[in-house]
């Protein structure tokens, strides 16, 4: 890994690395080395990224908007080819491609199909052409479906239209369409940034009891304390490029915070005001 | 746009519209007086209505309320799949391009002479004005719709996509059902305008109440033709009620929200 010099020496004195309970320990399922992207006539949005992810833990990506964590999701995901740079999936055993699931921040939910449908369309990668023609789904696939959707609380709403379910409860079809693809990693974009601060803890647990399944998260969010609590590990982009990265059980919220207005480029000159009169 | 240069624009287009009125002959000394004249004299053979054709009239109106259901319902089938071709955030220019190609060329070849065609294909009757109706459905429906599935979120087209799904279930599973309401609106109102098309396309020969209509023209039976006049506006208004009411049944309360 390489990072920006400024952030290879701690700003603030950091915890031992201890043992912790949630260290990642699962092996890397993604990789990306030197990873750069521009959208057609755009300006640089990945400038030489390098990571990877694994397949156990919460990584949470935090950054302001326009830092290039959604064009990072998306370049994972494989709905977006790097300009330069790769990015390499694992082999898993068998020969197999890890399962990547995707939910974009407005989720991407069909909001006229009921909860059901919408987390069917998850297992339509193993489903022939023509049963997903008809929409006629293997009576096993379908006892699926509503055992995911039971685990994440909506037995009750299983045949209610998207469009007439609540903002947490949508966010719960969007999580059941991801675990119906049995992934090994899911990417979420801005997961919880919409949610009320009850919800977003539901959400949260839901995603933590998933891990130990052995299913990875890469979240982004904007909420440094969410990062703090939640994640194994936290990452923080500016302007492209990967400039932070540690154990969250390492890392405080205040400390976090104080790295991502660094990483701002606008409050540069804030922060040399603020060093100079010995705050910092 | 600021006022001054909308004022100017204005202005421009009503003098255009002046000028070629004039050109046609609009403004001669008693033009529009002596059309006024005529129209009243025209108006005095039209009526009043005459009742006894009636049940013949409307076993005709039944056919092209036939003819346009069969004809919208064909081509519908068709329209669908060759708006999918058409949806460039489905297919790459060579298909999407073809498929705009044939739906551009029936869209704009008049419905009138799609009916000829079809009246050389098939002979007299109804079944000419079913096959001309459809293939003036498929380039107007094909249109609506590939711009319906077009303006699906893209959002919606990624999350589904990042499942590893093929295009084909990618339209089956989250641009229709997106697009569902608009598919279903512009069905409803295809066969509204499919009424009063399929009446025109009597006209050649394509059977239905616009044969009728042709006769008492050519006959000069006037009183008649006012009669089928009355009885396709009735029907026209008829369908655009049933339409209301089935748009208010089919369609979900939440698409009202978009």
């Amino acid at each position: 890994m390489t990072f920006t010099p400024a952030l290879a020496e701690p700003a603030m004195p950091l915890a031992q690395p201890s043992a912790s309970p949630r260290a990642v320990s699962a092996c890397a399922l993604l990789r990306a080395s030197q990873v750069s992207f521009a959208y057609k006539n755009g300006p640089v949005v990945l400038n030489g990224v390098d990571l990877s992810v694994s397949s156990g833990g919460v990584t949470m990506i935090l950054g302001r908007s326009g830092s290039g964590k959604t064009t990072l999701l998306k370049l994972f995901a494989r709905l977006l080819s790097p300009v330069q740079g790769a990015v390499d999936a694992a082999s898993l055993p068998g020969g197999k491609q890890p399962v990547v699931a995707y939910i974009p921040q407005t989720l991407g939910l069909v909001r006229g199909r009921t909860a059901l449908k919408n987390t069917l369309a998850g297992a339509l990668s193993r489903t022939g052409w023509w049963r997903s023609l008809l929409g006629h789904f293997p009576s096993d696939v379908v006892r699926q479906a509503h055992a995911i959707l039971e685990r994440v609380g909506l037995a009750a709403k299983t045949h209610e239209p998207v469009a007439c379910l609540s903002g947490g409860e949508r966010q719960r079809v969007a999580i059941a369409r991801a675990l119906m693809m049995r992934p090994n990693l899911v990417l979420a974009d801005e997961f919880v940034s919409q949610l009320d601060a009850v919800t977003t803890r539901e959400m949260l647990d839901l995603m933590r009891a998933q891990t130990s399944e052995g299913t990875g998260f890469v979240v982004t969010t904007h909420d440094p304390e969410i990062a703090a609590e939640y994640a194994d590990r936290v990452l923080i982009m500016r302007n492209g490029r990967v400039v932070f990265e540690a154990e969250a059980a390492n890392v405080s919220a205040r400390m976090l915070l104080d790295r991502l207005e660094e990483a701002h480029p606008l409050d540069d000159q804030r922060r040399v005001e603020r060093s100079g009169q010995g705050v910092d | 746009m600021n006022p001054r240069l909308r004022n100017t624009v204005g202005l421009g287009l009503l003098i255009v519209s002046v000028v070629i009125l004039a050109r046609f002959g609009a403004w001669k000394a008693g033009t529009l007086t002596s059309a006024m004249g005529r129209l009243l004299e025209f108006s005095r053979l039209l009526l009043p209505p005459r009742w006894d054709v009636v049940p013949a009239l409307t076993a005709s109106m039944f056919e092209t309320i036939q003819i346009a259901f069969a004809g919208t319902m064909l081509g519908w089938v068709f329209a669908l799949p060759m708006a999918l071709l058409g949806t460039r955030t489905l297919f790459g220019p060579a298909s999407s391009g073809f498929a705009r190609g044939v739906i551009g060329a029936l869209r704009s070849i008049p419905s009138i002479l799609l009916g000829v065609v079809a009246v050389v294909a098939f002979g007299l009757g109804p079944l000419a004005g079913v096959f001309g109706v459809a293939l003036y459905t498929v380039g107007y429906l094909g249109k609506l719709y590939y711009e319906a599935f077009e303006s699906v979120d893209t959002e919606v087209l990624e999350a589904v996509k990042s499942v590893g799904t093929t295009r084909l279930q990618l339209w089956r599973h989250a641009v229709l059902p997106e697009a569902m309401p608009a598919v279903i609106s512009q069905l409803l109102f295809m066969f509204e305008y499919n009424i009063r098309a399929s009446a025109i396309l009597g006209f050649v020969g394509a059977g239905g109440i616009g044969y009728y209509m042709l006769g008492y023209v050519q006959m000069l039976q006037y009183r008649p033709l006012t009669t089928a006049i009355l009885l396709t506006f009735l029907v026209v208004m008829l369908v655009d009620r049933l339409s209301l009411w089935l748009r208010q049944r089919l369609l979900p309360d939440w698409t009202a929200a978009r």
